[in-house]
């Protein structure tokens, strides 16, 4: 009926096969022990949040309202007591070495509870996740260690991610508009390190956090090719904490500025820079960019989750609502057209669910996990026990080949179609699940009247929150112009995106 | 709102959007603390010394009459700047027109005139709330030949602040039918909670209240409740939509003066078109609101047959773009629009708020049809 060379060309005819779905090839290559453990991590998140979110999440956020200063402590400290900011780190770094996609499915059940305390969880790990890609091992190994001693003496250790600048927010993301941007911070390369000037805001969990993971540039002429990535510790001089944001919603986590005075960071704590990539594959320029998509195809995904979160929330307050509120002398449950409202809002939370779950598949297949997702790697992680992998792994990540032969691997063994499959999904699922989100709180809202606008139900709470969701990890209207970068304009040779 | 060629509501216009931009504006992010942070006395004063209260209220009422254009000009205006004053007058101006609708005119006038003070002037009102949609409303009996009202009512609009409070309660053995009541808020028997936290309109507060045989005073007829309100209602869903429209302006203003100034990937972002799609699709939906507005309005005023569907149509229609437009008037401004310092964030929680007026929106929609099948 058909031949092989007949099955390659239609397949390949757009939309490829390849590009349409991840999780059909991927089925069969997930480590079986994943269904578990995701099952186990959604328990742990739904046993949390009756515990500890539920019953506090409003007074944390009628705090806030009050004293916009007030800082999460004792959240934090709680999150850290239960191994939450260490769960996602290997078990070669002492970490709980849980599966990077099980992530999603908790912070979508602590995000339907409350998106602030999720993020105050989820959001260190886009701090552990550029740190990561930049397989930079002997550092993912110290700050992962620092991470895990934290939790041992009960000082939290968070780390953040920041790249956002007073005048760069989408420039930053995206390669082709960085050079064209006016970024101010600047690494200048000085004897035994790089002093950074400048500063960044909107930094989630700044004034909460013991690292963070400092998106500089050299040349600030040139930033796309002079990119540096730096580990800097609270407390270095030079490094100070400015303004903390006062934000509609989200009030739990806070966004803060990081000001950065000649603040000297010593070779040892760059995680990347030109230099470091002179014998890859592709030019510095492309690299940096795979860097921050193999960031954003991971954490756009857990924006999804989040966005799962508030949708659920959203539609979980509504038919609580709904089943317990007599209107005009009947159930709203029983009307028909309230029927058709919360299916629509169940209908907008499972397509959020799936497009977080299709883009992790394809991370897990050609993106961030691909390695340690295939099945012998996982269940050798797995099983082996902690002490043998001390023994046996850990000592290698101090050595320097380890990082090289990493990013040999990962930088110049991921495929151009590979980084658009990934970059192109995460961006969909972000937009896509954020936008239900949203939809899903108005819904609520107008389902539920003047009981919607209280404080004290919760609901206008997760619409207040939902709406950041759309704004950052690059705001939707990016994520709209890098899908269409990653996954239309490859088809079509004449479309150039950033250059109108 | 358009004005058109009426000499005295351009006045209107010109004094009302002058008032917001020196009285409302500079102080904005600082009046929505409230309840944590002080209320705007002053300029709650000014707004009822410049006579804003009494702008719709007819003549003989001791109002100045200019009817429901008049009104909404000058909501639009204050809510293009501060949508929490909006909601007072609103409120205000709908338990005056509910008295009215009631029969209870000659209160409404005493009310009118006698007080130079705000506070003991402003009438409190559940605007929020379309009492038969309610499961449990209070109870009022006449006890030694005066009403005393027993039970609760949530989210009363105002009810902290003003002397008085239109309050729905139920009478007798009739389950289906409720009556309006005026009670003094400081009386014996009243006992008001906290300011409700809410959404938006922060510093246009609501309180839920208790009565222990609260003193009453019967407005109009008894059982005669649900009529007046879908009275007032009928009417009052214009200033709804014009406090909607004034937001939606104000929004526009704050993306487009944003757009020339802030520069991404070397370009002003008001030379990436696909902001430029934005901000058009703003202006058509402030441009449609402006026209089905004026004309819902005149219709209103010169009573022409059909006139209450257009008001809600036109309700409905400018409410849910005010909810849309301003989600993209913070997305306009990125993360700065999501911050307390700029009025993005505090127009996208307001419009909201406002959608939720006069009842639950989805039944406002079905009663929509339900009176044009009638």
């Amino acid at each position: 009926m058909i031949s092989r060379s007949e099955v390659k060309h239609f397949a390949n005819q757009s939309p490829r096969f390849d590009d349409m779905i991840c999780s059909l090839p991927a089925g069969p290559k997930t480590p079986g022990l994943m269904v578990g453990e995701t099952r186990k991590v959604m328990a742990i998140a739904r046993k949390f949040n009756e515990e500890v979110v539920r019953p506090y999440a409003l007074e944390l956020d009628r705090t806030l309202h009050e004293n916009p200063d007030f800082l999460p402590w004792d959240f934090v400290e709680k999150a850290n007591e239960w191994g939450f900011y260490t769960m996602w780190i290997p078990k070669i770094f002492g970490g709980k070495g849980y599966s990077m996609p099980t992530m999603c499915y908790f912070v979508e059940e602590i995000g339907s509870a409350c998106l602030a305390m999720a993020n105050l969880i989820g959001v260190h790990y886009l701090g552990v996740s550029t740190l990561n890609a930049t397989w930079n091992m002997r550092l993912i190994s110290r700050l992962c260690r620092d991470i895990v001693a934290g939790e041992k003496n009960h000082t939290p250790c968070l780390v953040t991610l920041a790249i956002t600048e007073p005048g760069a927010g989408t420039d930053v993301e995206e390669i082709d508009l960085v050079d064209k941007g006016s970024v101010t911070c600047q690494a200048q390369k000085v004897d035994g390190g790089y002093k950074i000037n400048g500063s960044k805001i909107f930094i989630s969990n700044g004034h909460l956090s013991t690292w963070h993971m400092v998106i500089a540039y050299a040349d600030l002429d040139k930033p796309s090719e002079s990119t540096v990535a730096l580990a800097v510790k609270t407390g270095t001089p030079g490094f100070s904490f400015g303004r903390k944001e006062n934000k509609m919603g989200q009030k739990g986590c806070p966004a803060s500025e990081l000001v950065f005075k000649d603040c000297f960071v010593p070779d040892d704590l760059v995680c990347m820079d030109p230099a470091q990539l002179a014998k890859n594959k592709r030019p510095v320029r492309e690299i940096n960019m795979q860097m921050i998509d193999y960031v954003v195809s991971a954490t756009r995904a857990g924006v999804g989750a989040f966005a799962t979160g508030a949708a659920r929330g959203a539609y979980e307050a509504a038919v609580k609502f709904a089943s317990e509120t007599h209107v005009a002398g009947k159930l709203l449950i029983n009307y028909e057209w309230a029927q058709c409202m919360l299916a629509e809002m169940y209908k907008n939370v499972a397509l959020s669910r799936l497009s977080y779950v299709e883009t992790n598949y394809a991370n897990g297949i050609y993106g961030f996990f691909r390695e340690i997702q295939k099945k012998p790697m996982y269940y050798y992680y797995k099983m082996m026990p902690v002490k043998w992998l001390e023994k046996m792994v850990s000592s290698m990540t101090e050595k320097a080949w380890a990082t090289t032969w990493f990013r040999k691997t990962q930088f110049d063994g991921q495929t151009d179609e590979e980084i658009c499959r990934t970059s192109g999904w995460a961006s969909l699922c972000k937009f896509a699940a954020t936008d239900y989100g949203i939809k899903n709180c108005h819904m609520a809202l107008e389902l539920m009247g003047q009981a919607g606008l209280r404080h004290d139900r919760g609901t206008e709470k997760i619409l207040r929150d939902a709406k950041l969701l759309q704004i950052y990890e690059g705001t939707n209207q990016l994520n709209r112009l890098n899908l269409f970068k990653c996954l239309v304009a490859p088809e079509h040779p004449q479309a150039v995106v950033f250059e109108e | 709102m358009i004005a058109g060629k009426d000499k005295e509501l351009k006045l209107l216009d010109k004094a009302s959007t002058e008032f917001a931009g020196k009285q409302l504006a500079p102080e904005r992010e600082a009046n929505d603390k409230y309840p944590f942070g002080p209320f705007f006395d002053t300029v709650l004063q000014k707004a009822h010394e410049l006579e804003f209260f009494h702008v719709m209220l007819p003549e003989d009422l001791g109002g100045i009459g200019h009817g429901m254009a008049g009104l909404c000009i000058v909501l639009s205006n204050i809510c293009r700047e501060d949508a929490s004053l909006g909601g007072i007058l609103f409120t205000h101006t709908a338990a005056c027109e509910l008295m009215i609708a009631a029969g209870g005119q000659d209160r409404v006038r005493t009310i009118a005139s006698e007080s130079d003070d705000i506070r003991k002037f402003l009438i409190a009102c559940p605007v929020f709330n379309n009492p038969s949609e309610i499961a449990h409303l209070a109870r009022a009996e006449l006890k030694d030949g005066k009403w005393v009202i027993n039970g609760s009512l949530e989210y009363v609009v105002l009810g902290g602040l003003a002397g008085h409070a239109l309050i729905p309660a139920k009478t007798g053995n009739n389950d289906a039918a409720y009556s309006w009541f005026l009670i003094d808020s400081a009386a014996d028997g009243v006992a008001l909670s906290e300011p409700v936290m809410s959404l938006g309109l922060h510093a246009c507060p609501a309180v839920d209240m208790t009565f222990h045989d609260a003193p009453a005073e019967l407005v109009g007829s008894e059982g005669t409740g649900e009529s007046a309100f879908f009275g007032m209602a009928a009417q009052m869903q214009l200033p709804v939509a014009a406090m909607s429209l004034g937001i939606m302006k104000g929004s526009f203003k704050e993306a487009l003066d944003y757009s020339k100034g802030r520069f991404q990937g070397g370009r002003r972002i008001l030379d990436w078109s696909e902001i430029r799609m934005m901000l058009a699709d703003m202006v058509v939906k402030i441009k449609t609101g402006d026209m089905i507005l004026s004309a819902a309005c005149r219709n209103a005023d010169e009573n022409t047959p059909g006139w209450q569907a257009n008001a809600a149509a036109a309700a409905v229609r400018i409410q849910a773009d005010a909810c849309d437009l301003t989600t993209d008037g913070i997305q306009i401004l990125g993360g700065i629009g999501y911050m307390k310092d700029y009025g993005q964030e505090k127009r996208f929680r307001d419009a909201k708020h406002l959608q939720a007026l006069l009842g639950l929106a989805p039944m406002k929609k079905l009663k929509l049809i339900e009176d044009m099948i009638r």
